[in-house]
């Protein structure tokens, strides 16, 4: 892939938290209009290098380029700009709870838009249809089931239409079943509006099931980085245990 | 309103198994110590820092009044009766239940949430007993002792700000206060904070021992604690007053 | 060391959040939610409570003047301790302990639970929108409530020194105007807009901070209250002096 066709670009990202080093070098471009799995097990700095890429960490050395902005080094103005370019769905979805299902959907409309209240409804309600919850707009937070707070919080995450959309363990905490529908959810999206999915995750079935290239990060390195096909064939002994141990359960 | 009626009902039994398991042993006499010592250590500089600044306050505004009558002598009594009686059992109780209590709510609403009271009750242990108990009794005691330590503290402030800082003799000043303070409104003061405690420790750990709702519910019974305690000895202070040191006109 | 860390922390985050008041649009209606919310929740227990520091200082003023044969200055006495010192001290205390309680566990949950990421990640700055209206909307409060608690508090104390005490009450209220002069008043807004300052940035600076899972939430609001009632404490002091000295 050349460089121009890269949505984000990370080189040699170093973050330390005291004495446990977590990144420990890692470089990726990540390209547009595709969808890209990092893959690892749970604490090994998957979401720590996903907080870079919204530059809600600052690394200790290297650079994280979104377009021609190094989050690293960028400025709060900067960083809000590149931001309302981005999606984000949080691991526990991290939805308001004194607002509405709907309400938290049309919340980023409310700052960034000069939307009317029954043009942000209109929106909120089209996000939630796609994420098949056409009813939902004035159902209080709490009363969500889990499967439902996170398909609100994808809702939230694309309701501005953002490029890149980041996912921080879509499927954590979910039943097979309501995995599933989401993992299609997020196939459906990426042919219906052509964005640039980031996906962590520790499911490698949904990794495979979604991806077009996956990374796999251990203790800090990016240890594989190719597409699907090339990844589940891999020689990297640490990514063929890992899929080994993931595809028996 | 029956609400209401059920909780009050629900605190009453809680009340009274705390106080079974309090005058009944086995007693958990060590953990009791080492919360005791927790709690001790945690409120002393709170207490310190609140009652003392008070003391100082109380003796600016008590010198405004006998600057008038020219009895500035009377001041050191003053600073001293107000803060045995009022100002530090008062003060150190609320800084127990904003700082003892309301820490002593949030573990026990945390070992609510992580099911630990009830994997102590599962291993057929009493909770209560285990849990709840030394916790109470921590803070019944502690209030007394923070109280003794706050009172110092209060009339070392009017100290400051009379001889240091108004220039006030200091002879007099602790001469007055030793003549004219009674025995009677130290152990007056801390009956009050022994009440006070009790009143503290039962609502801290009802509130904690019954928590719901995750994270959030933990951060609610702490707020209550604080604000439910505080009201009612506020409430039970003027009927104490009332009783121990006495005030019916003619 | 740690105490000289975390002052340091609390500087940044008072720096980072006026900076971002400042460049940012007035939240006029969320902060009369937050005005509401603070107001409206904290009065009955404020009525109550400014009751009872009412008559129990019409008591403790009575004792302490019995020796010297001066009953008839217990107005003098509520006037000056209650309107002065009591009431806003007591207000603020109050609304450190069930407003900023309130903020700081909020705030500690949002924190927990990656809302406030979430705020950031949709571009929205959470200082802004979680600090200024909490802070307004208390400094709208605040001195108001005092004033409604320095009535409520005479009010009692008069109403003790009548019935329980035997006093007369054209006596009660002389003696009280005399010492608390209407500027008095006005200082007590000083005193109450000071304390609603603190209160609300120290409650919502240890939620920003807040550690993870419930002993987290917990830790910030207890934190948030002593620190508070300290802080206030000492400040009241420096204001009496400044105000009255």
């Amino acid at each position: 892939m050349t460089p121009e066709s890269a949505a984000i670009r990370i080189v040699d990202l170093h973050k330390r938290f005291g004495d446990l080093v977590v990144l420990d070098g890692v470089s990726m471009d990540i390209p547009k209009g595709r969808t890209t799995t990092i893959l690892g097990p749970s604490g090994t700095g998957k979401s720590v290098l996903l907080k870079h890429i919204v530059g809600l960490l600052r690394p200790d050395s290297g650079q994280v380029w979104v377009g021609d902005v190094d989050m690293a080094v960028a400025s709060e103005r900067q960083k809000l700009q590149v931001r309302k370019r981005f999606g984000m769905m949080f691991q526990g979805g991290a939805l308001f709870e004194d607002l509405t299902a709907g309400e938290n959907v049309s919340f980023p409309l409310r700052y960034h838009t000069r939307m009317t209240e029954a043009q942000r409804r209109e929106r909120a309600n089209e996000k939630l249809a796609l994420v098949e919850l056409p009813d939902v707009y004035d159902r209080p937070t709490s009363a969500l089931s889990g499967g439902m707070r996170k398909r609100v919080a994808l809702a939230r995450a694309i309701v501005l239409e953002p490029e890149v959309v980041l996912f921080d363990e879509p499927n954590s905490g979910l039943d097979p079943l309501t995995s599933t529908t989401i993992d299609e959810l997020i196939v459906r999206m990426k042919e219906r509006l052509g964005i640039t999915f980031v996906i962590i995750t520790h499911d490698i079935v949904q990794a495979v099931a979604v991806s077009d290239q996956i990374g796999m990060l251990w203790k800090g390195h990016l240890v594989a980085y190719a597409e699907t096909p090339a990844f589940v064939d891999s020689e990297v002994e640490i990514v063929r245990q890992f899929m080994a141990r993931n595809l028996h359960r | 309103m029956i609400e209401r009626l059920e909780a009050l009902g629900r605190f009453g039994r809680f009340a009274a198994a705390v106080g079974v398991r309090l005058v009944t042993p086995p007693w958990e006499l060590t953990a009791a110590l080492a919360q005791l010592g927790i709690l001790f250590r945690r409120c002393l500089l709170p207490v310190l820092a609140t009652t003392t600044p008070l003391g100082m306050v109380m003796a600016l505004q008590g010198l405004a009044i006998f600057d008038l009558y020219g009895a500035q002598r009377l001041l050191s009594p003053l600073v001293s009766v107000a803060t045995f009686r009022e100002l530090s059992p008062v003060l150190a109780s609320v800084l127990v239940a904003a700082q003892g209590g309301s820490s002593f709510a949030a573990e026990l609403g945390a070992m609510r949430i992580s099911e630990e009271i009830d994997a102590t009750e599962v291993m057929a242990i009493d909770a209560l007993r285990v849990h709840v108990v030394p916790r109470f009794a921590a803070i019944v005691l502690a209030c007394p002792l923070l109280n003794f330590v706050g009172s110092l503290g209060g009339i070392v402030g009017g100290w400051i700000s009379a001889v240091l800082m108004k220039g006030e003799p200091s002879g007099i000043y602790w001469t007055n206060l030793f003549l004219l303070t009674q025995f009677s409104d130290l152990w007056g003061g801390a009956i009050k904070a022994l009440v006070f405690g009790a009143i503290i420790g039962l609502t801290a750990c009802y509130q904690g021992f019954y928590a719901t709702g995750g994270a959030p519910g933990v951060g609610r019974a702490v707020n209550d604690t604080v604000v439910l305690a505080a009201t009612t000895f506020i409430v039970a202070n003027y009927f104490l007053t009332t009783a121990l040191f006495g005030a019916i006109g003619g | 060391m740690e105490v000289l860390a975390q002052v340091g922390a609390f500087g940044q985050f008072v720096a980072r959040f006026v900076r971002s008041s400042l460049t940012h649009p007035l939240p006029v209606r969320r902060t009369m939610e937050e005005a509401y919310r603070i107001g409206v929740r904290s009065l009955p227990i404020l009525l109550i409570i400014s009751t009872f520091v009412g008559t129990n200082l019409a008591v403790q003023g009575y004792n302490a003047f019995l020796p010297l044969g001066g009953q008839s200055m217990v107005g003098m006495f509520v006037a000056l301790a209650g309107v002065r010192e009591m009431a806003p001290i007591m207000v603020a205390s109050m609304v450190a302990a069930k407003a900023g309680t309130e903020m700081a566990s909020q705030i500690a949950v949002m924190r927990i639970q990656e809302q406030i990421d979430a705020l950031q990640v949709m571009a929205i700055d959470p200082y802004w929108y979680l600090v200024t209206p909490r802070l307004l909307g208390i400094l709208l409060v605040l001195p108001a409530l005092t004033m409604i608690s320095i009535f409520v508090l005479m009010a009692a104390a008069l109403g003790v020194s009548v019935a329980q005490l035997g006093l007369s009450s054209h006596e009660f209220l002389v003696n009280a105007s005399n010492a608390a002069r209407p500027i008095d008043l006005f200082f007590c807004t000083i005193k109450a807009s000071v304390f609603a300052v603190v209160i609300c940035l120290v409650s919502c600076f240890y939620g920003f901070r807040s550690g993870a899972g419930a002993t987290g939430v917990g830790r910030a609001t207890n934190l948030a209250v002593v620190v508070s009632a300290v802080v206030c404490a000492v400040l009241n002091y420096v204001l009496s002096e400044w105000l009255f000295g």
